[in-house]
């Protein structure tokens, strides 16, 4: 049914009082509101149009693009050292699989060896960012849902991971510390006793948490039944990540196709067959014990080493050769003004994001930038899912659907 | 490292691509993985064929403008759609070639995930998707004009003329820096004095800068 604009609310509510005294029954009408994009619970600027048979959703667009800022364009106009600058900027909730997405897809187009540690430091960051990119989704899903407490909670562990990440990156948000063939520079003194410790205290974190969310009886009420979406909806859909894995199907990137040596690491991935918004927030909360035990595990195995792919022509040389070596400065120059120019070919490494499936496409056509770069960004095709979890729902659940599918507005829109 | 194509192409995608042979269909892999390369007029029956085979999972579907690729022989656009097998693991691309102008049939109806995908290949390379329900711009404001990431669409940066007459265009530039023309800096000689930049236009626009 169409709104007719021509009226005013209160003229179509007129009316519909005079039908319903002429013929006994209420005219009734779809309703169409508008929801966001300026909306604390829309989690950035999303904008929703939704049509409502009073309370029901009966149908939902998700008008996007308010933080579209061509990325792909730009990294088509930068050398490939000079990506990384961007990749970590559009899901800024957890930037270190956007940069690990990009350099993988790099290193496989110029077949850059990578040394060990440098994998490990990867895995390392990427998963203590997952954890904190779920710490972030945790602690403003509940506040979505009433609960204000949890938040500072989730805040306060979160930013002991942002101070190890400080300490590595020395930023706080747009990291920027991976290059196309291994790391920007070795890990600082300290930063791993900090981060045992860290992982040594998390465990009781998480079952604090458990204790003020997990067995609330408010939290499982609001979150069990509401927004299911069958596994082969999802599907359809092109729902991937923690979201479809709550839909009952195990796919996770780490195990399907591992990269990085995720093939070493001895993990699980959670799951669960409900479908619905609790499964969808209780599986992220059962991923944070298995990225801890990761990050345990590349831990241990953090040999002193080599950082970068010794190979000149993709990394630069170390500083204290440029002193001595003329090739080395070269090769410094060579890299810094124009950079590398991987063969003429075609390149995609799937990685697994907090939100699903991650890959760089880039084309190379023998020059020093990408020709093309496409970005398959979870947040977008996830969204497509919002509205079958919404579809037949109450008005109301639609914040908890959205805080539940974890949309980053950033990888949304590029 | 990284997984490469083979071991993400099995089974079925050499089913497929069997399947796909009777439609004209063929290989042309890369490191991303397995390319079908399918007519035109036959997408639509190959993505429905893809689906029948497995293939249930679309990843993406994006264009490639082809305008600027050295030496590049067929039309100017390309198609792709990247698909994965849930039950098998298995996953490859299924890509289409045509000229600017022509439109594409949807496979919304195969797999419903394209219609953001689809969107954003109309907003950003302009090539249309007949039979799509919702065929509006996904990304850009509702007042640009032109699609932003074919190889023809300007970037909007300001050409730059410097003390010494020396013009230089952002273009130029970055062409010097992938390889196309002499130099990334635009110093075509001349060190000095009597300088001649590589901008081809810079004789008569270096004063509009």
């Amino acid at each position: 049914m169409k709104l007719d604009r021509g009226r005013t609310a209160v003229q179509e509510l007129g009316r519909g009082a005079l039908a319903h005294e002429e013929t006994g029954e209420f005219e009734t009408k779809l309703m169409r509101i508008n929801v966001g994009p300026q909306h604390p619970s829309t989690h950035g600027v999303l904008r929703l149009v939704v049509d409502l048979d009073g309370e029901r959703i009966v149908r939902l667009t998700p008008q996007i693009g308010y933080l579209h800022t061509g990325f792909e364009k730009t990294m088509e106009n930068r050398t490939y050292q000079q990506v990384v600058t961007y990749s970590n900027r559009m899901d800024y909730a957890h930037s270190f699989g956007h940069d690990l997405a990009y350099v993988l897809s790099a290193e496989q187009l110029v077949d850059a060896k990578v040394p060990e540690r440098a994998q490990r430091v990867r895995v390392l960051l990427t998963e203590l960012n997952r954890m904190a990119s779920h710490l972030l989704f945790l602690g403003t899903g509940i506040l979505d849902m009433g609960a204000l407490t949890l938040f500072f909670y989730t805040m306060r562990e979160r930013e002991r991971i942002q101070q190890l990440f400080e300490m590595v990156t020395g930023v706080r948000m747009n990291y920027g510390y991976f290059r196309v063939g291994g790391l920007s520079y070795d890990l600082p003194e300290g930063f791993v006793e900090k981060t045992r410790a860290f992982l040594d205290d998390f465990p009781k974190m998480v079952e604090q948490y458990a204790d003020m969310f997990a067995k609330n009886d408010i939290f499982v009420n609001r979150t069990k039944g509401i927004g299911v979406i069958p596994p082969e909806t999802a599907i359809a859909n092109g729902l991937t990540g923690p979201s479809l894995r709550a839909s009952g199907i195990a796919l996770d990137q780490r195990k399907a196709a591992p990269y990085s040596g995720y093939e070493d690491y001895d993990f699980d991935v959670p799951t669960s067959t409900a479908g619905d918004a609790n499964a969808r927030i209780m599986v992220r909360f059962a991923e944070f014990e298995q990225s801890a035990k990761i990050c345990r595990q590349a831990l241990d195995r953090l040999e002193p080493g080599p950082i970068k792919d010794p190979d000149r022509r993709i990394s630069l040389p170390p500083r204290s050769e440029l002193e001595t070596s003329m090739e080395a400065v070269i090769f410094h120059f060579k890299l810094v003004t124009e950079g590398f120019h991987p063969p003429r070919a075609e390149s995609y490494v799937a990685t697994e994001s907090a939100r699903g499936e991650l890959g760089y496409h880039l084309v190379s056509d023998g020059g020093s930038m990408p020709y093309r770069v496409k970005i398959r960004v979870p947040s977008l095709v996830n969204l497509q899912s919002l509205e079958a979890a919404c579809i037949g729902g109450l008005f109301a659940d639609m914040v908890v659907n959205i805080a539940s599918i974890d949309p980053v507005m950033g990888d949304v829109d590029k | 490292m990284s997984a490469g194509p083979a071991d993400r192409a099995g089974d079925k995608v050499a089913a497929l691509t069997e399947a796909l042979a009777q439609l004209g269909a063929e290989r042309a892999d890369q490191l991303s993985g397995a390319i079908l390369v399918v007519p035109r007029a036959a997408i639509h029956q190959a993505a429905a064929t893809a689906r029948e085979h497995g293939f249930d999972l679309l990843l993406d579907v994006f264009a490639i403008d082809w305008l600027a690729y050295p030496g590049h022989p067929g039309p100017r656009f390309s198609v792709s759609y990247h698909v994965h097998s849930v039950a098998a693991n298995e996953r490859c691309s299924l890509r289409v070639h045509l000229d600017d102008g022509d439109a594409l049939p949807t496979v919304t109806d195969v797999w419903p995930a394209a219609a953001f995908m689809e969107r954003e290949v109309y907003d950003l390379f302009g090539v249309a998707f007949d039979g799509h329900p919702d065929l509006r711009k996904l990304v850009t404001p509702e007042d640009l004009e032109g699609h932003p990431l074919r190889k023809d669409f300007p970037l909007g940066e300001s050409p730059t003329l410097f003390n010494d007459g020396r013009f230089l265009d952002p273009a130029t530039f970055r062409a010097g820096m992938i390889g196309t023309s002499e130099g990334r800096t635009g110093w075509v000689g001349g060190a000095r004095k009597g300088v001649v930049s590589a901008a081809p236009e810079a004789d008569g626009k270096g004063g509009d800068a």
